[in-house]
């Protein structure tokens, strides 16, 4: 299958005044033509991080980054002056973010941002530009397509804003698209009405997807293969039908406990111990281990190694659930 | 059992001004005739989309917004029409919590400082007292008193909310509000806030409203809950008959769009489609004809009745219901087809 990005040890680091901040720690991410990769954590574990720093967004100063391959459609991305990642950016590489509110400009039109994705990649005219604007509009699912070009984006709701922000990222039909949490901040119907319409798109053009989230329901309804990610380490990558039938790593059957289901009992919420360890004193061994309930002498002093286990499949724990035997619960 | 909070015919409508202030556009038309209970003790449960008005309808029971029409009473007493005084000492046993931990914490103020904020504009002025009072707080919401002089900046989202329930109860409140308590926290962090606000109730004998999106949550936490939609009430009533049976489309549509965690092979995801439409002057029908996949033609014009269909269980939806026998149009009763309900029309 084609590969349309391969990234090696990806690793960075945020100087401060009260530390090092290791924000990730030697990440590796591939993903191919067509596929849903989703990679998931809880806040702080280093999602965004990864994701701006694949975009190469990311400042530096302040952060120190290094990494061994950034292979985006072939091309090696660390090579690549900021003018040629622009041109990139946007048109074969385009990102979601989760607040659409910051991403889109208030002043203008949402049908004149969209517009100038046009011009700027394809150097259409401002009449051909729109004729796509409202064609893609319209594909997303904005009733009044022609119309509501013309509104600002204040003017339009949370769920309508965020379809704005799907349309932009496909404007250009590109290999890759990374939606950062794109619909945490909305209600749970509107949720369902953005997804299926960015699965509906994803799936329609063909395109790649990076989808990043702390939510495991949103991954089981969208993606074909998964990546956990826990205090800047990857512990465990999975097909996505493997990682919820047969979960490994007990920090993935904790998030997916947590997701709470209209079956569950009543007035008690199954959560996992502690937090998560701070990003400038994180602990020894695998930084898991203060809040696993099968932590041991080794993983208090050892770092497991990110072990293959089956096809397709890694996890990072010396005790790992559901293989050889032992079960998950 | 008695009831410590009672809504009677509330509404609340905010003016929308033309380019010219004295032009007077419309209204927005937040709350609608909404008349509800909350029992002394319980966890009642407000739900429904962004915009359908349950932030403002919380804020009009703990007094922050007066009704432009209908009766607030607490514990039987009517909020409203209390001297100043007596209003604010009132309101005291009332507090939020509130959905943004990033925005509702002042950042200037240190732990210490936000914790006793309330107690300070009480009137207390002992320093001793309030340290040790707000180090109990602290300790009952997961925190330390390590943590007294550090600031919101150096806190977790989930940990800023611990502040915020530590502040929310630091006058020994009686009715708590929780208006989307866990919506801007990861799911991970949902179930510890969640289970702590459990504790904190039963330890502290407290009534929550607790004001969310997600069915999942209420279910797991509600005694009893209102369903909201443009203002209105749409079903209301005991928890588990309305999880056992509901019976207005729209909480079917709710309880539909919880994501389930397992993975099937078809992994369909339902969709309700459609916005919430304006609450500027809304349709005198059943506000919700026009996202209904079993909208009938006389739903857009008759106003459905709220009633109660079994015990402490309402609900406001003719398909259950009934048309009334007055002044029904024709073919009221036929189903809408799609080109209907496209707006404007
Ligand atoms: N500009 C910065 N300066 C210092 N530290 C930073 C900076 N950006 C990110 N970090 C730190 O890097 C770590 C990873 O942050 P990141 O934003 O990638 O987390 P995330 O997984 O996306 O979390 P969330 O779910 O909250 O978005 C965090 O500890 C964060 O505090
Ligand atoms: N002070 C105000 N002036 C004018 N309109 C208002 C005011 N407060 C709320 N509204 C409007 O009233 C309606 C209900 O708002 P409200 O904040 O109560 O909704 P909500 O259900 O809490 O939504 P969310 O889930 O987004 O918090 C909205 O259309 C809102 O724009
Ligand atoms: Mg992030
Ligand atoms: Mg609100």
């Amino acid at each position: 299958m084609e590969q349309v990005l391969k990234l090696r040890n990806l690793k960075v680091v945020f100087p401060t005044d009260y530390g090092l901040i290791r924000a990730v720690e030697g990440v590796d991410l591939d993903i191919y033509h067509r596929e849903c990769v989703a990679l998931v954590g809880e806040s702080g574990c280093g999602k965004s991080v990864t994701s701006q720093a694949v975009m190469r967004l990311l400042d530096s100063p302040p952060a120190l980054i290094r990494m061994d391959v950034l292979e985006f459609d072939g091309r090696d991305l660390t090579q690549c002056t900021e003018a040629e990642m622009q041109e990139i950016r946007g048109k074969e590489l385009a990102m979601i973010f989760q607040d659409a509110m910051t991403s889109l400009n208030p002043v203008m039109t949402v049908g004149n941002q969209i517009d100038e994705m046009y011009r700027r990649h394809y150097g259409d005219s401002k009449q051909a530009a729109r004729e796509k604007t409202v064609h893609a509009l319209e594909l997303i699912g904005i009733p009044e397509p022609k119309e509501r070009a013309n509104s600002f984006p204040h003017q339009l709701s949370g769920g309508m804003r965020q379809r704005v922000l799907l349309a932009m990222a496909f404007a250009c039909m590109p290999k890759l698209i990374i939606a950062d949490e794109p619909t945490t901040a909305l209600d749970v119907t509107i949720q369902a009405q953005v997804l299926k319409t960015l699965r509906g798109m994803q799936r329609g053009c063909g395109t790649s997807l990076l989808l990043v989230t702390h939510d495991l329901s949103v991954v089981a309804k969208m993606a074909d293969r998964v990546y956990v990610m826990y205090a800047g380490k990857i512990v465990e990558k999975a097909p996505v039908k493997e990682l919820f039938t047969n979960p490994h790593h007990p920090y993935t059957v904790g998030l997916m406990a947590a997701v709470p289901r209209l079956t569950d009992e009543k007035k008690k919420f199954t959560q996992i111990p502690g937090t998560v360890p701070s990003p400038v004193h994180k602990p020894s061994g695998c930084y898991f281990h203060p809040r696993c309930e099968y932590a041991t002498e080794r993983c208090r002093r050892e770092m497991p190694r990110l072990e293959p286990m089956g096809r397709d499949r890694q996890v990072r724990c010396f005790h790992p659930l559901g293989v050889g035997g032992k079960s998950s619960d | 059992m008695t009831e410590i909070m009672t809504l009677r015919n509330v509404s609340v409508h905010f003016p929308v001004r033309g380019f010219l202030p004295f032009l007077k556009k419309g209204e927005i038309q937040a709350v609608s005739d909404v008349s509800l209970g909350v029992r002394r003790g319980e966890i009642f449960g407000l739900v429904g989309e962004s915009g359908c008005g349950k932030t403002t309808l919380a804020n009009t029971m703990v007094g922050l917004v007066k009704p432009t029409a209908g009766q607030v009473l607490f514990e039987g007493v009517d909020l409203h029409s209390l001297p100043r005084e007596e209003f604010k000492k009132t309101r005291r046993r009332m507090q939020m919590i509130f959905q943004d931990p990033f925005s509702s914490l002042n950042p200037r103020f240190n732990v210490y400082q936000l914790v006793s904020e309330p107690m300070v504009i009480r009137g207390e002025d002992d320093e001793e007292t309030m340290k040790a009072r707000v180090v109990e707080l602290l300790e009952m919401v997961g925190l330390s008193a390590q943590d007294l002089y550090r600031y919101p900046s150096d806190f977790s989202g989930g940990q800023r909310q611990r502040i915020g329930i530590a502040r929310a109860i630091s006058l020994n409140p009686t009715f708590l509000v929780c208006d989307e308590p866990v919506s801007a926290l990861d799911v991970s962090i949902h179930a510890q806030i969640l289970n702590l606000l459990l504790e904190l109730q039963e330890r502290l004998n407290l009534t929550y409203v607790f004001i969310s999106h997600n069915l999942a949550d209420v279910k797991k936490m509600c005694d009893r809950l209102a369903v909201m939609y443009l203002g209105k009430l749409m079903e209301a009533g005991d928890a588990d008959k309305i999880f056992a049976r509901p019976l207005h489309p729209y909480t079917q549509a709710l309880i539909a769009a919880v994501l389930d965690i397992y993975f099937s092979e078809e992994r369909e995801i339902v969709v309700l489609p459609g916005d919430t439409p304006s609450p500027i002057n809304p349709p005198p029908g059943c506000r919700f004809w026009q996202r209904c996949p079993k909208a009938m033609r006389g739903c857009k014009t008759v106003p459905p009745a709220f009633l109660e269909v079994e015990e402490d269980h309402f609900v406001a939806c003719h398909l259950v219901n009934g048309f009334p026998n007055q002044d029904l149009p024709e073919g009221f009763d036929q189903p809408m087809v799609g080109r209907e309900k496209v707006p404007g029309r």
